[in-house]
């Protein structure tokens, strides 16, 4: 049996773990946590290249003779993500390591950091949906100690709404994997699979759908669930921020993707509606809440709204060639999105805030975070060649094969209003002169900061002139997603179908009793 | 799935409290208002699994263990206990701040207090 899914959970756990015992800020201790970002992207990279042959990773840890234990699946959708959070990890910590001298940093920080890399790690890699649950948790209790730990007593409050709306979200889906192991027997994604489709025109299969689809939006950002998002991102620090806008949001995609897609039946009705419709508002009202802000992170956190409709709407769509879109969509937007919001964080660096009246400046003060900036700013609004132009056109070209004008209509507006807020910040920070009572001096660790953003940008760069090569890794990461039959197989081989098979042909004829 | 009518009647009454209780501005109405939810969860997990008269126990073979409840639930309760216990702890930690910051224990009046001031150097700290 092949151990390798285990590590991308093993390696952050384990480093923050030693960073907890470790815990006196220094040097040597950056050194650990940079050293193990490295590896823990090197590790991704590897199981991209091991699963992008077709296969899949399955480990069965414990053992169990049946489909009830814990299974972990690589393939390479989920490879492609492991290798994002790493990248995004490892971008963001180097951010913090610039953004103030070793001795001044917070003991916890960086450990919060892996562990809420652990709880991501394993939302890529699990196979079962109540696991998936656990992710989620773990996910969620890092992310609320990182998003209080050094907020101010005023900002503090905007946690709030983070915490009540998951604590809602989890309570949701704790009750849907009751449900979905009441009715059919099993929590594992291959089987479950198997019995939702031999459940065939079951209005429990719709039930199910939307009961996880509440949940999953609510992750994800998707409208109407979306307030909490905009309200409490922007009181992280710029280098945290821009992981949680890179990653967490995205988790909430890949599990729509990965229910939707390779555990729910194609052609769920209401589902793939929903989705489309949802989406097509979430990036219109998105769009129009960050042309209204006036504050750096605040538009660029109602952008990650914006963006996510895109996403998911070429989910909706669920064509094979509309679900490669949205993967190639999801590589870009996380360099892109986690390379604005540390654009955002530098400018607070060096000015000290990041409002958009009393700005400017910065083109002559820092050409190379006004380079990276404007390319990242222009490839979120879609222009070609840069890597959001490949993405949007896919999905627009795919929208406009199925007839769905409206939707290509929204999307089109919130592209052109991503330009308009886009320009918005260019116009203020970078290209007007520097308002009289700017600080002339630059703090240490502002260049460090424009090369975090300009490597990213070169990487996003990367992504838009490779296009092709990146979206034939993105439409077999689709065909891997999408083939249902071999990814049972796959779990099949590894974890044998269960003994209460009798229990399949139980629901299956209960749905044919219907 | 032989759900007792009786049982889910109860499920929906503690869920309709709980929201009852989190729609209210109190920090401590909410507070309880989360706790009931995450228990009325627990409990319709266990209505929905736990008959013993639909399934063998997945563990034993079915000839010893026909009348067994199926334990798997009970497994997926026990860790949602502790998954909520810990993050409700946050949420008391959380409103305690909260109160201790900005010395109000209503919902209502935090919100309507000023931000802070906008010139927060990052990292300043």
């Amino acid at each position: 049996m092949n151990n390798a899914p285990v590590l991308p959970l093993l390696l952050p756990f384990l480093t923050g773990v030693a960073g907890l015992l470790f815990a006196r800020p220094g040097r040597w201790r950056r050194v650990g946590f940079g050293v193990s970002a490295v590896v823990q992207l090197a590790v991704a990279l590897g199981l991209i290249v091991a699963t992008a042959g077709g296969g899949r990773l399955v480990l069965a840890p414990g053992g169990w003779g049946a489909a009830l234990g814990i299974v972990f699946v690589v393939d390479l959708l989920a490879a492609i993500m492991l290798a994002l959070a790493a990248l995004t990890a490892l971008a963001c910590t180097a951010f913090a390591f610039a953004s103030r001298p070793a001795a001044r940093e917070h003991p916890l920080q960086l450990p919060l950091l892996q562990f809420l890399l652990v709880g991501i790690s394993l939302a890529f890699v699990t196979g079962d949906l109540f696991n998936l649950f656990v992710a989620f948790e773990v996910m969620l209790i890092a992310s609320y100690a990182l998003l209080t730990l050094e907020s101010d007593n005023r900002n503090v409050r905007h946690a709030w709404s983070y915490l009540a709306i998951n604590l809602v979200g989890s309570a949701v889906f704790l009750l849907g994997c009751g449900l979905a192991y009441g009715w059919l027997g099993t929590l594992n994604f291959a089987e479950l699979s198997v019995r939702l489709a031999a459940a065939g025109g079951d209005p429990r299969v719709v039930l199910l759908g939307l009961i996880l689809l509440v949940v999953f939006a609510v992750k994800a950002g998707l409208f109407p669930l979306y307030y909490w998002l905009p309200d409490s991102y922007p009181i992280l620090p710029g280098s945290m921020a821009a992981f949680y806008a890179g990653m967490l949001t995205k988790v909430g995609v890949y599990v729509l993707l990965r229910v939707f897609v390779t555990v729910f039946p194609p052609g769920t009705p209401w589902i793939g509606e929903l989705l489309a419709w949802g989406a097509g508002a979430t990036m219109v009202l998105g769009v129009l809440g960050a042309v209204s802000r006036d504050r750096v992170q605040h538009i660029l956190a109602y952008h990650i709204l914006s963006q996510i409709g895109f996403m998911v709407l070429a989910i909706g769509f669920g064509t094979p060639l509309a679900i490669a879109a949205a993967i190639l969509y999801i590589m870009h937007h996380i360099v892109v999105k986690a390379a604005l919001f540390l654009v955002g964080g530098a400018i607070q660096h060096r000015c000290g805030h990041d409002r958009l009246d009393a700005a400017g400046g910065l083109m002559r003060a820092a050409p190379w975070l006004a380079a990276g900036f404007l390319l990242q700013a222009l490839s979120l609004a879609g222009l070609p060649p840069l890597s959001g132009f490949w993405g949007k056109y896919l999905i627009i070209v795919e929208g406009l094969q199925l007839g769905e004008w409206v939707l290509v209509g929204a999307s089109v507006v919130a592209s052109v209003l991503t330009l308009v807020s886009m320009l918005k910040i260019w116009l203020a920070w970078f290209w007007r002169p520097a308002p009289e009572e700017a600080p002339r001096s630059v703090p240490p660790g502002a260049r460090a900061m424009s090369a975090t953003v300009c490597a990213l940008a070169a990487l996003s760069l990367g992504i838009g002139f490779g296009a092709e090569g990146v979206f034939r890794l993105a439409r077999e990461a689709a065909a891997q997603a999408m083939d249902r039959a071999g990814y049972v197989a796959a779990v099949r081989a590894v974890v044998p179908a269960s003994a209460d098979a009798a229990n399949t042909a139980e629901v299956a004829a209960e749905g044919g009793a219907r | 799935m032989n759900v007792q009518l009786d049982t889910a009647l109860l499920v929906g009454l503690m869920v309709g409290v709980a929201v009852w209780l989190i729609l209210h501005r109190g920090f401590v109405r909410i507070l309880f208002g989360f706790l009931l939810l995450s228990n009325a969860v627990n409990l319709g997990i266990l209505a929905v699994s736990g008959d013993p008269s639909n399934r063998a126990a997945p563990v034993v073979d079915a000839a010893g263990g026909a009348a067994m409840v199926d334990p798997l639930p009970q497994a997926l309760i026990l860790t949602a206990i502790v998954i909520g216990f810990g993050v409700l702890a946050y949420l008391v930690f959380l409103f305690y701040r909260l109160f201790v910051d900005n010395d109000t224990a209503d919902l209502e009046t935090l919100a309507e207090a000023p931000d802070a001031a906008p010139e927060r150097k990052e990292d300043s700290r």
